[in-house]
């Protein structure tokens, strides 16, 4: 009995440990930004409690005690009851943390919660495996145990509960689920049947508490993560929150999104009232004269598509988003929400470069990409000189593959070395095979001709001729010193990108990634 | 007997080497395979399972008390080093081959890709478990202290390859390293087995030489068990 009593534990607390971790590493991804420096030490705070819980709970574990002897379930009832409430404290700890030292202190709360649940299964083999010459071979069940609810929870957690519910929801859940561990524990342990009575009514109190206390304790976990100091606890609200199991996607009241906690622009398609730097994307039309097919990586808040989609001679634009969740958003904001049902318009849910990669068939005009922070965990993948390459591959002749540097020298420097011809527009850069210019008649008919939905982008009075007069000197800048929002020219790009010490970026050395491995955000 | 330290100083450089690869490789498998959750899953996955069946091939196999567990323990990590060498090729090779394939082929072949590494690595836990359990017989010690230095070992290595590592090395560089420590790790486990056995064996040669005529049931150790020779031979 001692030994299936273990493998089950076992199972248990594994899928509770990696559900719980599911849910830490998406609270530091979003208080982070994705910093690719804050995923490896939260894994590193997880496996050093981890370590430490072990081998405390390997050294509690008496040479004398009996294999199967039930006494050891309550010392181990205890450990999963005080593990199970400290991990669902810990979302809190990270919405506490960020008020005034942002994510690196709530590390210690994981570590903590991590030590409490890695000295369950060392005092579990204890319980349940004989110290004789079997004992590997039944550890290895009871290890395989552990690993199978570890999969488990990686699979319904990460796959099902959050597509389903939000955090604090599935933080309710798995808490329920560890109190209903540590009752099955009391029940089997040798205890006074008064006691064990007690006990499990004592349990279930604790667990309606759990429950009820969730949403307030886990009030407003994004906003605390985002604002930071900034938090007011009478007025700091989202407009918007979508969860997903892709992600999380929070609008601000101005109408700000950030995805997974990083700025992901504005809903907001004026080139009058430009907010979001959004005549980036109706530059396109004046460095290609005909771009008819074009495909875009990332969606976002759907503006640049937007754009894009009425630039003149544009017959189809492919968006490729690899979180749904920004079509839930999108069809919420008037500005934007015709593009899910334009019909030149196609979004498909996938990874960007895997998309790329499985569709050689496809060749487009224009590669659009208003790419995330370089800095941001697996940036690489859309930076590289692989993937310049992959999109070179799937460029029509005289094609233009543009995308947002986030100003980073190192991609600058890598799109000027694999391209034979480019130029920097603001922190883009639009690069090619085939000789380009950004062309001042090109720019000027398309911001005449240009409409969306219907309407001009520009209006037709004195204010607006003014406007789009200063909009085309903006030609002219490739002729000027270079300025950081202005045109460069391939051959200073790469000078001046040289100079800054930047390296070209490749899949193995992911240069942009681990320039700087902590960094921390202002709140907006 | 090996000093304990000594084994739990090679466990915890074993656990270091195998955190680095998962980090190296689960890139390298995002890059080809998409960084979208169906793939994250899947190639987590993958690694679990193939962790859990290397547990079980471990445990299978120190079921024998005659087995070498040691010896067994240095041949996987050489196991592990090798193929460490040349994962990234194999990676890239495989994933130029089935980049087109629907998400449950996917899973298999990101699951056949990982599954020897992973469970080579799966199964170092048994069979030092094993090991040590037949010298104290205090499993939950056992594993604990084992799980202990094994999880540092990867604590460390987690919080190196972003500090430290990563960034210098990139990825073949940092598969590298991993490969050069679980060659260190088999060697210094090689030694430990040696020590182990060593004893034994200059037991039963003393045993072969004072025979007379050859007779390895020679007078002087006639009563012992060969592990009473080894140990009177370990005390001289």
């Amino acid at each position: 009995m001692g030994f299936a009593v273990a493998l089950a534990v076992a199972a248990v607390a594994g899928f509770i440990a990696l559900s719980y971790e599911i849910l830490w590493y998406r609270v530091i991804s979003y208080a982070s930004w994705g910093l690719p420096g804050a995923f490896g030490l939260l894994l590193a705070a997880y496996l050093f409690g981890l370590a430490i819980g072990s081998r405390v709970a390997g050294a509690l574990c008496k040479d004398k005690t009996r294999a199967g002897d039930t006494k050891q379930l309550r010392a181990l009832a205890i450990f999963t009851f005080v593990a199970n409430v400290v991990a669902w404290l810990v979302v809190p700890a990270f919405g506490l943390s960020a008020k005034k030292y942002d994510w690196p202190p709530a590390l210690a709360a994981v570590a903590l919660a991590a030590a409490l649940l890695g000295a369950i299964l060392p005092t579990v083999a204890h319980f349940g495996i004989k110290p004789d010459d079997k004992a590997g071979a039944n550890l290895s069940y009871v290890y395989l145990s552990n690993i199978v609810g570890s999969a488990a929870g990686s699979l319904v957690t990460g796959f099902v509960f959050l597509d389903l519910w939000s955090l604090q929801t599935i933080g309710a859940i798995i808490a329920c689920v560890g109190m209903v561990l540590v009752a099955a524990l009391v029940a089997m342990a040798e205890m006074p049947p008064s006691s064990r009575a007690a006990g499990l009514v004592a349990l279930l109190g604790v667990s309606v508490v759990l429950v009820k206390a969730t949403p307030s304790v886990y009030d407003r976990i994004w906003e605390r993560l985002l604002y930071k100091e900034s938090f007011d606890e009478a007025s700091t609200r989202f407009l918007d929150v979508v969860e997903t199991k892709s992600g999380v996607i929070t609008v601000t009241q101005d109408g700000t999104v950030y995805g997974g906690g990083a700025y992901d622009g504005r809903v907001s398609t004026s080139i009058r009232w430009d907010r979001n730097g959004i005549f980036r994307a109706h530059a396109l039309g004046a460095m290609h004269p005909a771009p008819k097919r074009v495909f875009m990586i990332g969606l976002a808040t759907g503006a640049w598509a937007q754009v894009v989609a009425h630039l003149p001679h544009v017959e189809k634009l492919t968006v490729v988003e690899i979180n749904p969740g920004y079509l839930t958003l999108i069809s919420k904001y008037d500005e934007v929400k015709s593009l899910l049902s334009n019909p030149k318009v196609e979004i498909v849910v996938d990874d960007g470069r895997r998309w790329l990669n499985r569709h050689p068939e496809e060749k487009f005009d224009a590669v659009v990409m208003n790419t995330t922070w370089n800095w941001r965990g697996h940036s690489t993948n859309l930076l590289s000189v692989e993937f310049l390459e992959l999109v070179r591959a799937r460029l029509s002749p005289g094609g233009l593959f543009y995308f947002n540097t986030t100003s980073s020298d190192d991609a600058k420097m890598t799109a000027s070395t694999v391209f034979p011809h480019a130029l920097r527009v603001y922190n883009f850069m639009a690069v090619s095979d085939s000789p380009f210019s950004f062309d001042e008649d090109r720019w000027r008919a398309t911001l005449t001709s240009m409409t969306i939905d219907g309407a001009p982008i520009l209006p037709d009075d004195d204010d607006g001729r003014a406007y789009l007069e200063d909009l085309v000197r903006y030609a002219d800048t490739v002729n000027e010193p270079p300025r950081d929002d202005g045109l460069e020219r391939r051959e200073s790009v790469l000078a001046r990108a040289d100079a800054a010490g930047a390296r070209v970026i490749t899949d193995d050395n992911m240069v942009t990634e681990w320039r700087q491995v902590l960094r921390f955000q202002p709140p907006p | 007997m090996p000093g304990r330290a000594w084994i739990y100083a090679v466990f915890l450089l074993s656990g270091f080497a195998a955190l680095l690869y998962q980090v190296v490789w689960q890139r390298a498998l995002y890059a080809i395979y998409g960084i979208n959750i169906e793939s994250v899953t899947m190639v987590v996955t993958a690694f679990m399972l193939g962790l859990g069946v290397g547990s079980l091939a471990g445990g299978a196999v120190s079921k024998d008390a005659k087995r070498p567990v040691l010896l067994y323990f240095s041949l996987v990590e050489l196991g592990i080093g090798l193929f460490g060498i040349v994962s990234l090729s194999v990676f890239h090779a495989v994933g130029d081959v089935t980049l087109g394939m629907g998400a449950v082929p996917t899973f298999f072949v990101t699951f056949l890709l990982v599954l020897v590494p992973t469970m080579l690595m799966g199964s170092t836990l048994p069979l030092l478990v094993a090991h040590l359990v037949r010298e104290n017989k205090n499993v939950g010690k056992s594993v604990g202290t084992l799980y202990f230095v094994n999880t540092l070992g990867s604590a460390f290595a987690s919080a190196a390859s972003v500090l430290f590592i990563l960034g210098r090395a990139g990825q073949s560089g940092s598969v590298r390293l991993a490969a050069l420590l679980n060659v260190t790790v088999s060697l210094l486990a090689y030694v430990a087995h040696r020590r182990a056995t060593r004893p034994r064996e200059i037991a039963e040669t003393l045993a072969k030489a004072m025979a007379p005529d050859g007779d390895p049931s020679g007078p002087s150790l006639r009563r012992g068990p060969p592990a009473e020779s080894s140990k009177a031979a370990e005390n001289v």
